[in-house]
C-alpha cells in the first residue's frame, strides 16, 4: 500500500435549486474547481470515482455515464459508488483504494446530486416529492409502504437512544448546536444558507417534522457538486510543490454496514446505537494510529442529517460519552473557542446536503481548515441508509 | 373504482415553460419517471398470505440456534452458516422494541394519513421487530402513548391486500380483555370514538388576552393579503376553522390564498381547535410557537388527524411573512 494524499478540492455553490445548471454542468464545475486548486490538468488524472446517491433524482439509471466525457475522462476508468447518505464517503474510500493499491497515481472523486427537480404538483413545492424520492430507498417489502422516510428512520434510532438516555439530547442543546452551525456557515462562501440567521430560540421554537426532529435542526435539500483529487505520495509531493499547497494525507479509513433489521440483541441492529459510526471510527483510528480522538483530532466534519443524530454520532466517534453528548455544549467541547471545531462548513444543516457529494464538501472543508489554521488532524464522516445502517470515517493529516 | 397504483390526481399535465434567472431563460418541463411492476413476493410470500387470508402472523425459527425472526425475511440463518429455518405461527401481542417516531410532515403518498407513527413490535417469542404502523383509538397520535416496552396488540384491517399496511398496533391498554385475547382482531371491532373535545373554563383574564390575540391575528391576515409567498402557502385550500379558548371563541377562514379572522364562534367549521390560553396564537404570529408543536405537547387540541395538513399550511405563514 502506498501513501495517499488529497491534493485538490473544489465545490460548487450549494443551492436549494440550480435552475441554471443540470447535474452535468454542476459536475463539470466541481471538477474544474478541484483541478485549478491542485494546479493540474484533467489529462493528469488517471481515473474517476463518482458518488451519486439516487438514480431518481438524476432521472437516469446510470447517471454517471454522461459525466465521463463531459469532465474530460473519456477512454479512462470511471466507477460509480452509491451507498445512501454515505455515498460520498464510500466513493472517497474507493478513490483512496485505487491509489493506495498502486493501480493509479491520480484519481478524481466527484460527488454530485440534483434533488429538487423532483416536484410535488399537489403542494406545488419540491419537498414532499424529494422526501418521497428518498423514501424509495426504504425496505421494499416491509417498511416503505408504512410511510418510511429517512427522517422517521433516523428518528427511530434517536428515540431508542433517548429510551436509554432520557436526560441527554435536551432541546436547548440541539437548538444551540443548530445556531452555532448557522454562524459557522457564514464563513463558507458556498453554503446554501449564507446570509441566513438562525438563533437558538428560532431553532428551539421551529416546528417538528418528525418527532423529535425539528425543522431548523434538520439538513436541507441541496443541488451541487464537489470534487477531490487523490494522488500517490510521489505525485502528491511533486504536484503540491508546484501548486504551493501542502498535501493532506489520508491516514485512516473505516466503513461498516449494519443489519437493516432491528432486534433484541447484536445479531441485528441495536436500535439505540449507531454501531456503523462506532465501528468505522475504530477501524479508521486504528489505521491512523489515533489513540485519543478528543486530544488528537481538532477538526470534525460529521454528517449532520439531524442535529440530535450529530450528537449521538459524536458520541459514537469517541469525542464525548454516550448518554452525555449534551456536554458538547455544556462543557464547551464544540462551542466557539472550544477544543473541537465541529462542522466549520455549517454542516449539512446549513452548508447543504447534495447527497452523493455532501461528504466531498465536508472533506473540502476539513482540508481547508487544516491548511488555513495549520492544524494536524481532521475527521470526515458519512452516514446513510435506513436506521443509520451505513457509516464511514476518514482521518486526514497535515504534516 | 379500484385504487390506482399511481393516484390519478397526482399526475401533472405534459407541458413546458420558460423560467428566468436574471436575464437568462431556461426551459423547464413537467416530466415523470415511472415503472409498473407485477412483482412476486417470492420467499416472503407466506408472511403476506398469512396476513391477507388467515389473519395470522408468521415468523421463521432457526433449526440450529433457535432465533425467531419476524417478519420471516430469510429462509436460512446467516448466523448459523445458513442453516435452514422453519415457518412458525406467532402470537399477535408483544411489546414495542423502542419508542416509535411520529411523522408530521409526510411525503406526498402519505400526507393524507399524517401524523402517523411507525414502529417495531417484538411479538412474544420473537428476536426481531415487525415494522408496523401504530394507532391510538383516543384521538390524535402524540408522543408518550407508545414507548419502549409498551404492550400492544396487532390488529388486522378489514380489507387486506397482503401488504404491510394490512396490520397495525394499538396499546393493549385501550382494548378490552376479550379483545386482547381474541385472535385476528379487526379494525372494525375497535371503538374509534375516543376523541373527546376538551372542556375549558372561561376567564376574564383570557378574554383580555383574546382581544389582543385577535388584533395580532388580523394584522397577520392583512399581511398575508400583501405577501405573494404567504398567499402561495394557502393557495387552493379552503377551510373554516373554529377556535375555542378560555377567553371565548374565534374563527379563521382560509379561502384560496386568503386568510380571514373573525371574533365569535365559527359556524359550519370543518376544523375545531381548543386551547386554554389564547396567547398561544399571539405566540404563533410572532414565530415563538408552532401550532404543530402545540398539538404535540398537548397545548392545542384538534378534532381530526387529517387536518394536520391545514395546520402545516398555517405554520408556514409567520415564516413566509418574515422572509418576505
Amino acid at each position: 500500500m502506498q501513501e495517499v494524499a488529497i491534493i485538490g478540492a473544489g465545490v460548487t455553490p450549494c443551492k436549494g435549486r440550480w435552475l441554471e445548471q443540470t447535474y452535468w454542468g454542476l459536475g463539470q464545475m466541481a471538477v474544474i474547481a478541484s483541478l485549478e486548486d491542485a494546479g493540474i490538468s484533467i489529462s493528469d488524472v488517471d481515473a474517476v470515482v463518482y458518488g451519486i446517491y439516487n438514480d431518481i433524482f438524476e432521472m437516469s439509471a446510470i447517471p454517471e455515464h454522461n459525466l465521463q466525457g463531459i469532465i474530460g475522462m473519456a477512454n479512462k476508468p470511471g466507477m460509480r459508488v452509491t451507498n445512501g447518505g454515505a455515498s460520498g464517503a464510500y466513493a472517497m474510500i474507493a478513490a483512496y483504494t485505487q491509489v493506495a493499491s498502486g493501480m493509479y497515481d491520480v484519481v478524481a472523486c466527484l460527488g454530485v446530486e440534483k434533488a429538487t427537480d423532483c416536484f410535488d404538483f399537489e403542494s406545488m413545492t419540491s419537498t414532499p416529492e424529494v422526501i418521497k424520492t428518498i423514501a424509495w430507498s426504504g425496505d421494499t417489502f416491509y417498511e416503505r409502504e408504512l410511510g418510511w422516510t429517512a427522517s422517521d428512520s433516523y428518528a427511530e434510532v434517536i428515540l431508542a437512544y433517548l429510551d436509554e438516555h432520557p436526560d441527554d439530547l435536551q432541546d436547548e442543546v440541539s437548538a444551540e448546536i443548530s445556531a452555532i452551525l448557522c454562524q459557522q456557515a457564514q464563513n463558507n462562501p458556498y453554503a446554501q444558507r449564507l446570509g441566513e440567521t438562525v438563533t437558538k430560540e428560532m431553532a428551539f421554537n421551529s416546528r417538528y417534522i418528525v418527532y423529535p426532529f425539528k425543522l431548523l435542526e434538520t439538513c436541507v435539500y441541496t443541488e451541487g457538486a464537489g470534487c477531490l483529487i487523490f494522488a500517490s505520495k510521489d505525485k502528491a509531493e511533486a504536484i503540491c510543490k508546484n501548486a504551493g499547497n501542502a498535501p493532506i494525507w489520508v491516514t485512516g479509513l473505516g466503513a461498516v454496514n449494519e443489519h437493516h433489521v432491528a432486534g433484541v440483541d447484536g445479531r441485528h441492529k441495536i436500535m439505540p446505537r449507531i454501531m456503523s459510526d462506532h465501528l468505522s471510527a475504530q477501524a479508521a483510528y486504528k489505521m491512523a494510529g489515533i489513540k485519543n480522538p478528543l486530544k488528537e483530532i481538532q477538526v470534525i466534519e460529521a454528517h449532520d442529517a439531524f442535529i440530535k443524530q450529530l450528537q449521538v454520532t459524536m458520541g459514537e466517534l469517541g469525542f464525548v460519552d454516550l448518554g452525555r453528548t449534551d456536554e458538547l455544549i455544556t462543557e464547551g467541547l464544540m462551542t466557539p473557542g472550544g477544543p473541537l471545531l465541529v462542522n466549520p462548513s455549517g454542516g449539512l444543516t446549513y452548508a447543504g446536503h447534495f447527497v452523493g457529494g455532501s461528504n466531498m464538501m465536508s472533506c473540502w472543508s476539513a482540508r481547508r481548515e487544516l491548511l488555513s489554521r495549520e492544524l494536524d488532524h481532521a475527521l470526515v464522516h458519512g452516514t446513510g441508509s435506513t436506521i443509520a445502517q451505513y457509516g464511514a470515517t476518514i482521518v486526514l493529516e497535515r504534516r | 373504482m379500484t385504487e390506482k397504483v399511481i393516484p390519478i390526481h397526482m399526475i401533472p399535465d405534459k407541458v413546458s415553460f420558460i423560467e428566468k434567472s436574471g436575464k437568462d431563460r431556461y426551459l423547464v418541463a413537467n416530466e415523470a419517471m415511472y415503472t409498473f411492476y407485477r412483482r412476486s413476493k417470492g420467499e416472503q410470500s407466506p408472511y403476506f398470505i398469512g396476513i391477507k387470508e388467515k389473519k395470522r402472523i408468521y415468523g421463521r425459527k432457526c433449526t440450529k440456534c433457535g432465533i425467531v425472526r419476524v417478519p420471516p425475511f430469510t429462509e436460512t440463518c446467516p448466523d448459523c452458516d445458513f442453516a435452514p429455518t422453519k415457518l412458525v405461527m406467532m402470537p399477535d401481542t408483544g411489546k414495542m422494541l423502542s419508542t416509535p417516531p411520529i411523522t408530521y410532515f409526510a411525503h406526498s403518498l402519505f400526507q393524507d394519513i399524517a401524523p402517523f407513527g411507525r414502529g417495531r413490535v417484538v411479538l412474544k417469542g420473537a428476536d426481531t421487530g415487525v415494522p408496523i404502523l401504530v394507532y391510538t383509538t383516543k384521538g390524535v397520535l402524540r408522543p408518550g402513548i407508545f414507548k419502549k416496552d409498551t404492550p400492544v396488540k396487532v390488529v388486522f384491517r378489514d380489507e387486506r391486500l397482503g401488504n404491510p399496511r394490512d396490520i397495525f398496533a394499538v396499546p393493549t391498554s385501550e382494548l378490552t380483555p376479550a379483545q386482547v385475547k381474541k385472535k385476528g382482531l379487526t379494525e372494525s371491532e375497535l371503538d374509534w370514538s375516543g376523541a373527546v373535545e376538551p372542556k375549558i373554563k372561561k376567564s376574564a383574564e383570557a378574554k383580555k388576552a383574546l382581544d389582543k390575540t385577535l388584533k395580532e391575528m388580523n394584522k397577520l391576515a392583512n399581511k398575508v393579503k400583501r405577501s405573494k409567498r404567504a398567499k402561495a402557502d394557502l393557495a387552493g385550500w379552503k377551510r373554516r376553522i373554529s377556535i375555542k379558548t378560555a377567553g371565548g371563541a374565534f374563527g379563521m377562514r382560509i379561502d384560496d390564498g386568503l386568510l380571514e379572522v373573525s371574533a365569535g364562534a365559527m359556524k359550519r367549521a370543518e376544523v375545531v381547535m381548543v386551547c386554554e390560553d389564547p396567547t398561544l396564537f399571539t405566540d404563533w404570529v410572532s414565530s415563538t410557537e408552532a401550532l404543530t408543536n402545540a398539538i404535540i405537547v398537548g397545548k392545542l387540541w384538534i378534532n381530526k388527524n387529517a387536518e394536520f395538513k391545514t395546520v402545516f399550511k398555517l405554520d408556514r405563514l409567520p415564516r413566509s411573512l418574515r422572509r418576505a
